[in-house]
C-alpha cells in the first residue's frame, strides 16, 4: 500500500502537487519537496507558476546543503527572469554558494577565485543593492584566505629550509597582496630567511648574500621602527655582521693558505 | 514550375503560369497533408514554417525551406509540396508525405558480449534513421571495418527486420555477424633489396610475420592497422642503417584462400649514407667540443635520422644535448639539425642551437588538492623557487607527488609558465586527487573455523584535527598521515587486534618519519583461564620508529630506526623452546635501504633494497645467571639475539610491457653466548602464500614460497611452528599488465622461486634451494588493496612432510605493498 505522499509523487495532478511541494517546504521538510519540485520543474516549463517554482527550487537544494545544485539554480533563475523581483537575491545568492563551498585555506582555491569572481559581479549588476554591503565584506573574507594561503606556503619553504626559495616566496606574497595584513611579518621573515640562506650557502657566496640581508634590515627597521619584531631583528643583524666578519676571516685564511702554498711550490 | 518536390517533376493542376521564371506573390489559404499516419500534422506544419495567412513568394524560398525543414527530420521517404489551386491571391497547398519507418533498436547476434558492447557504440548514430538501402550498407560498413581492423578479413553480415510492437512505424534491425576467422598471413614477398636479406626485412615488421608453427610469439595474424604500423618500422629501420632514401614503393594485399592473404611488397633502398662534418651554430654556453661529446656521432658512422633524433633530443636517460640545456633553465631551447651538405654518400650537418634565456623558478602553484593540504605536496616538490629551471627536478617532483599515493598516478600535470619579460617561469602543478583508504573486511576458514578480520587503513589521516568536527569528512583528512587498525578473531580461539599511526614529516620541517604501532594478540584452545589444562600464548607489543632520507650517496637512500618491546606470555604451550613462563624482547633495529622503484603496485623499473639489524642487550654476558642449568622460563626471561637480514629487488621492463621482477632475500638469527642458545622468537618461517595471517603469532617472521604449504619448508626434522633462524630466498617472475586504470590494476604473472631453511649457520649452503615454479595473477582495487591468487609446483620434498609440496593454490590478501612477499 503506497503512502499518501507516494501517491502524490506518482499522480498527474500537478496543481495539488504544487501546493503540497510549497507547503513541505514551508515545514521544513526539504528532502521531500525535492523530490516533488524535480518533477514540477520540467512539467511547468514556460507557464507563469515556474517563476517562483524555480525559487523554491533553487532554496531547496540549498537548504540541503547541495550548494553546487543550489549555485547552478540560483544562477539559471537569475539569467531567466532577470526583472524578477528576486533575481537580485537570486544573483548573490549564486556567489554566496560559491563562498560557502570555498575551503579551507590550505586546499585549492577554485571556489574561492569563483566566490569572489561572482560578488564582484554581483556588485556591479547591483551597485545601489543593500546587499553589497555584505557582499564586500565576503569579498575581504576570502581575499583574507587567499593572503592567509600565500603567507603560509612561503612559509613552509622557511621552515623546511629552503631560504632562498622563502625569500622569493615572501617578496611574491607581497606584490600579489600589497595590502596583506601579514606585510610586517613576512618583511622580517625576509630578513630571516636571506640570514639563514646565506649561512648555509658556500663561503665565496657568503658575503654578498649576507649584505642583501642587511639592506633587507634597514628596509624594515626603517618601514617598522617600532615594529614587533624589532627586538629580533636587531638580533639577527648582530648575527649577520657577524657572520659576514667570520666568512672575511675565513676566506683570508685560505687566501693566505694559497699564498703559502704557491710559494711553497715556487721555492722547491 | 513550381516544384520543389524530390522526385516527380510533372506539374499539377494549376491555372496560372507558375515557373521560378515568373514567381507571384500568394497568400497561403490552406494546407492539406496527405500520407501521414504515424505524426502529428499540426507538428508537421510547424516544423515546415508555412502557415495559413503567411505571404510568400510562390516558388520562392519559403516552399523550398518548408521541403527542406521536413527533409532534415529524417522521417520520410519522399516530400512533394504542390499546388492544390489558387484563387486571385490566394494559395491551396497539398504536402504529400511518404512516412517511412525508423530504427527503434539494432540487435547483434553472433558476437561476444565485449565485441557486443564496442560494435553498438559505433552504431549508435544510426539509431531513428530511417530504413532503407542505405541503412544495411553504412551498417555493413561499420561492422566489417571494426573487424577488419582487428584481422577478420571475412566477415560475415546478414541484417534483417521486424516491426516494432511497442512504438508505432519503427522497426528493430537484427544484424547477424559472423566474423569468421581471423585471417593470417600466408607470405610476404619482397623485391627490391639488394642490401638487405628478406628475412631481415620481415624481421623489421613486429607485428606482421608470415604464419609458422614454431612461433610463439605472434601467430601470424594480419591486422590491418598493425601492418601500416609495421610499415612505418620497416622503412624508420631501413632509414637508421643509413638508406635515408629507403621507402616501400608498393604494397599489395590479395587473398591466397579463405584463412590468409599473401602481401607482395616492393622496396627502394637507395644508397647507404654516413655522418659528415657536424657543426654546431648557436651555442653560447656550452663549446662545441662538449655538445660533440654529448652527440656521441663521429664522422664516418653510418647516417641514422632515428640515433640523431635520440642524442639530440630524447634520449630515455635524459643525456641528450636538449636535457643538458633544459636541465640548466634554458626553457625555451630548440635545436634543428640541418643537412647542408649531401656530397656522394656523406651527409654533413649543421646543428642549429637556439638557447634563449636562462630561466629561474618563480612560483609554484598547486591545484586540485580538494582534500590534501598544500604543505603534504609542497614539500614533496623539487622545484623550488631560486633555481633554475629543470626537467629532472620536474620528473622527480612528479615521481614523489606519486608516490604519496594520495593522487591519481596518470593525473599528475605539470605545466612551466613561462614570464618571457622577467625571465622566470611559474611551474604549476594540478593534481587529482583520489580515494586512498582501504577497509579490509573478511571472512575466511583458517585452522578449521571461521576468522573475521576488520581492518581500516587511512592514508591521509590528519591528527592534529581530531577533535576539529568541521574537518571530519568522514574522518579528518589532509595531512598525509597514516592511521590503521585491525581487528581479528574467530572467538575463544584467536583474537589479534592492531594500531598504527605514522607520520612522514614529524615536527614539519624535515621529512623525518616517525611511527607507533602497537598489538595484542592471543590464541589459546579455548578453556578458561582457570582450567589447568588450558593452553594460550599472549603476545603484546609496542614498536616506535623514526626515520630519515639521506642525501648521501642518492636521495633514494633512507635509513631507519626502531625500538621494539615484545611480551609474550605462554601456558603449557607447546612448538617453542619453551612452554611456560613470560619472555621479553626489548631491541633496537636500524634499517638501511634504498628503493627507486617507480609505481607501487605494478613497478616497471627501478630496485628496493634493504639491510637490517636488530639486536638485543647481550644479558646473559652481565645478569650473572648460570645458563647451563636455567628452568626454560628463566632462560627466556629476556630474550638475547642479533639478526640480520638482506633483502633486495629489481624491476625491469624487457619486452613490450613485460617486466621481469628479480628478488633475493636472507636472513639470519644469531646468538651472543653458546650457553644461552637460539633465540625462540622472532624467526623465519617460510613457505606458501607469506601472509601474516591469523594462526601464527606475530613473533616470527613468514616469508612466502609458492608451492610450498605454509609454513611448511623447514630444516630435517624441525617442528614447523617454531621457525628457523636462516633462510634465504630467490625469486624470478615475469609481470605483464592486463589492466592498469584508475579503478583497478590487474597483471598475471609467471615464476620460478627457491628458497631453503638452516639451524645452524655451518650447514647453510646458499644453493641448496626447494625449487618451485608457477603462475598467478594481482588485482589492485583501491579500496580493497592488492588481491593475489597464485599457483605452484614445488619441486622438492620436504624430509618428513610428503604433503608439504607438489601443486598448491595460495592466495594472498592486502599483502605490504613494497615489501618483499
Amino acid at each position: 500500500c503506497k503512502s499518501k505522499f507516494e501517491k502524490l509523487r506518482t499522480s498527474n495532478d500537478v496543481a495539488k502537487k504544487y501546493q503540497e511541494a510549497i507547503k513541505l517546504y514551508n515545514k521544513k521538510d526539504y528532502t521531500k519537496a525535492l523530490t516533488l519540485f524535480d518533477d514540477l520543474v520540467q512539467r511547468y516549463r514556460g507557464r507563469s507558476e515556474a517563476e517562483d517554482l524555480y525559487y523554491y527550487y533553487a532554496y531547496t537544494n540549498y537548504q540541503l546543503k547541495d550548494y553546487l545544485s543550489a549555485r547552478y539554480h540560483f544562477k539559471t533563475f537569475a539569467d531567466t527572469y532577470p526583472s524578477s523581483p528576486k533575481a537580485e537575491e537570486c544573483r548573490f545568492m549564486t556567489a554566496y554558494c560559491y563562498y560557502i563551498d570555498s575551503p579551507n585555506f590550505s586546499l585549492d582555491q577554485d571556489n574561492t577565485y569563483k566566490a569572489i569572481e561572482s560578488l564582484q559581479l554581483f556588485i556591479n549588476i547591483y551597485p545601489r543593492s543593500e546587499r553589497v554591503a555584505e557582499a564586500s565584506k565576503l569579498i575581504l573574507d576570502l581575499r583574507d584566505k587567499l593572503e592567509r594561503k600565500s603567507y603560509a606556503n612561503a612559509k613552509l619553504f622557511l621552515d623546511i629550509g629552503d631560504y632562498q626559495a622563502a625569500v622569493i616566496a615572501f617578496r611574491n606574497s607581497m606584490k600579489d597582496f600589497p595590502d596583506t595584513k601579514f606585510a610586517e611579518e613576512m618583511e622580517y621573515l625576509i630578513i630571516e630567511a636571506q640570514y639563514l640562506y646565506a649561512k648555509n650557502s658556500r663561503e665565496i657566496k657568503q658575503e654578498d648574500r649576507y649584505n642583501e640581508a642587511l639592506v633587507e634590515y634597514e628596509r624594515f627597521i626603517e618601514k617598522y621602527p617600532k615594529s614587533e619584531y624589532a627586538d629580533k631583528a636587531k638580533k639577527l643583524k648582530e648575527d649577520i655582521l657577524k657572520g659576514i666578519a667570520l666568512t672575511k676571516e675565513i676566506l683570508a685564511t685560505y687566501s693566505e693558505n694559497k699564498k703559502v702554498e704557491k710559494e711553497d711550490e715556487q721555492q722547491q | 514550375q513550381l516544384r520543389p518536390s524530390s522526385r516527380n517533376n510533372t506539374p499539377k493542376a494549376s491555372d496560372d503560369e507558375i515557373g521560378y521564371l515568373n514567381p507571384k506573390e500568394y497568400t497561403i489559404a490552406g494546407i492539406k497533408i496527405n500520407g501521414v499516419n504515424y505524426l502529428d500534422t499540426a507538428v508537421l506544419l510547424t516544423i515546415s514554417k508555412l502557415a495559413v495567412g503567411d505571404r510568400i513568394m510562390v516558388p520562392g524560398e519559403a516552399t523550398s525551406a518548408a521541403v527542406k525543414n521536413l527533409w532534415d527530420q529524417r522521417l520520410f521517404e519522399d516530400i512533394e509540396l504542390s499546388i492544390a489551386k489558387i484563387q486571385g491571391d490566394s494559395v491551396y497547398f497539398n504536402l504529400n508525405l511518404v512516412e517511412v519507418p525508423r530504427v527503434s533498436s539494432i540487435k547483434l547476434s553472433g558476437l561476444t558480449k565485449s565485441e557486443t558492447t564496442e560494435i553498438q557504440e559505433k552504431l549508435n548514430n544510426q539509431k531513428s534513421k530511417v530504413v532503407n538501402e542505405n541503412l544495411n550498407k553504412t551498417i555493413n560498413a561499420i561492422i566489417k571495418k571494426h573487424f577488419f581492423e582487428k584481422g577478420y578479413l571475412n566477415t560475415e553480415i546478414d541484417i534483417t527486420y521486424k516491426a516494432d510492437t511497442s512504438d508505432s512505424n519503427s522497426k528493430i534491425v537484427f544484424v547477424k555477424v559472423d566474423k569468421n576467422n581471423k585471417v593470417k598471413v600466408n607470405a610476404i614477398n619482397i623485391e627490391g633489396n639488394k642490401e638487405f636479406t628478406d628475412a631481415k626485412l620481415k624481421k623489421f615488421m613486429k607485428k606482421t610475420h608470415e604464419q609458422a608453427w614454431y612461433k610463439v610469439f605472434g601467430s601470424g595474424k594480419f591486422i590491418q592497422e598493425k601492418y601500416e604500423e609495421d610499415k612505418d618500422k620497416l622503412v624508420a629501420k631501413m632509414r637508421e642503417k643509413g638508406y635515408r632514401e629507403a621507402e616501400i614503393v608498393s604494397d599489395t594485399i590479395y587473398p591466397n584462400n579463405k584463412k590468409s592473404i599473401n602481401i607482395d611488397m616492393k622496396v627502394h633502398e637507395g644508397p647507404k649514407y654516413y655522418f659528415g662534418n657536424i657543426n654546431f651554430v648557436g651555442n653560447a654556453k656550452y663549446p662545441t667540443s662538449i655538445l660533440k661529446q654529448v652527440l656521441k656521432i663521429e664522422k664516418g658512422e653510418v647516417f641514422s635520422e632515428e640515433k640523431l633524433e635520440k642524442t639530440l633530443r630524447s634520449s630515455p636517460n635524459s643525456d641528450d644535448v636538449s636535457s643538458l640545456y633544459l636541465n640548466d633553465g634554458y626553457l625555451t631551447f630548440n635545436v634543428d639539425p640541418v643537412q647542408t651538405k649531401i656530397y656522394n654518400d656523406t651527409i654533413d650537418l649543421e646543428i642549429r642551437i637556439f638557447e634563449g634565456p636562462q630561466y629561474t623558478i618563480n612560483k609554484i602553484i598547486l591545484k586540485g588538492n580538494e582534500l590534501t593540504n598544500d604543505q603534504v605536496v609542497l614539500r614533496e616538490i623539487r622545484t623550488k623557487p631560486g633555481q633554475k629551471f629543470s626537467k629532472d627536478a620536474l620528473i622527480r617532483s612528479q615521481r614523489q607527488i606519486t608516490q604519496l599515493g594520495n593522487f591519481d598516478e596518470q593525473k599528475v600535470d605539470i605545466k612551466p609558465i613561462p614570464n618571457p619579460a622577467d625571465g622566470t617561469v611559474d611551474i604549476q602543478y594540478t593534481v587529482v586527487e583520489k580515494p586512498s583508504d582501504q577497509i579490509e573486511l573478511s571472512g575466511g576458514f583458517g585452522g578449521g573455523r571461521v576468522v573475521g578480520t576488520l581492518g581500516l587503513t587511512f592514508n591521509n589521516f590528519s591528527a592534529k584535527n581530531l577533535f576539529n568536527l568541521k574537518a571530519y569528512k568522514p574522518l579528518p583528512k589532509g595531512d598525509g598521515q597514516k592511521l590503521s587498525i585491525r581487528g581479528q578473531t574467530n572467538g575463544k580461539f584467536y583474537q589479534s587486534y592492531s594500531f598504527s599511526f605514522s607520520e612522514p614529516w614529524f615536527g614539519g620541517k624535515k621529512p623525518i618519519y616517525f611511527g607507533i604501532s602497537a598489538f595484542t594478540s592471543l590464541q589459546s584452545n579455548g578453556l578458561a583461564n582457570s582450567n589447568p589444562i588450558q593452553q594460550k600464548i599472549r603476545l603484546n607489543g609496542l614498536t616506535f620508529s623514526l626515520g630519515k632520507q639521506l642525501k648521501w650517496p642518492d636521495d633514494f637512500f633512507r635509513v631507519d630506526y626502531s625500538a621494539n618491546l615484545q611480551q609474550f606470555k605462554l601456558k603449557n604451550y607447546a612448538g617453542y623452546l619453551f612452554e611456560n613462563g613470560d619472555s621479553y624482547d626489548l631491541s633496537l633495529s636500524q634499517v638501511f635501504s634504498r628503493n627507486s622503484i617507480d609505481a607501487p603496485i605494478f613497478p616497471t623499473s627501478g630496485s628496493n633494497i634493504k639491510f637490517t639489524v636488530q639486536a638485543t642487550l647481550p644479558y646473559s654476558s652481565f645478569n650473572g645467571k648460570n645458563y647451563d642449568n636455567l628452568a626454560t622460563s628463566e632462560r627466556y626471561k629476556f630474550t638475547e639475539y642479533h639478526k640480520w637480514k638482506f633483502e633486495s629487488q629489481f624491476f625491469q621492463r624487457i619486452y613490450g610491457k613485460m617486466i621481469l621482477k628479480a628478488q633475493a632475500q636472507f636472513g639470519f638469527i644469531g646468538f651472543y653466548n653458546k650457553a644461552v642458545g637460539q633465540a625462540p622468537f622472532g624467526r623465519f618461517r617460510l613457505g606458501g602464500d607469506g601472509l601474516q595471517g591469523f594462526d601464527f603469532l606475530q613473533g616470527s617472521e613468514v616469508i612466502g614460497l609458492r608451492g610450498y604449504a605454509n609454513n611448511s619448508v623447514v630444516p630435517e626434522g624441525a617442528p614447523t611452528t617454531a621457525g628457523s633462524p636462516i633462510f634465504n630466498k630467490y625469486v624470478l617472475e615475469l609481470r605483464h599488465p592486463i589492466t592498469l586504470s584508475e579503478s583497478a590494476q590487474v597483471f598475471a604473472l609467471a615464476f620460478m622461486e627457491g628458497g631453503n631453511t638452516w639451524n645452524r649457520f655451518a650447514d647453510f649452503n646458499p644453493f641448496n634451494v626447494k625449487r618451485s615454479v608457477g603462475v598467478g595473477a594481482r588485482i589492485f582495487l583501491p579500496i580493497f588493496g592488492l588481491l593475489g591468487i597464485d599457483y605452484g609446483y614445488g619441486f622438492d620434498r620436504i624430509i618428513g612432510n610428503s604433503e608439504a609440496n607438489k601443486g598448491q593454490f595460495h592466495f594472498s590478501i592486502a599483502q605490504q605493498l613494497g615489501g618483499f612477499n
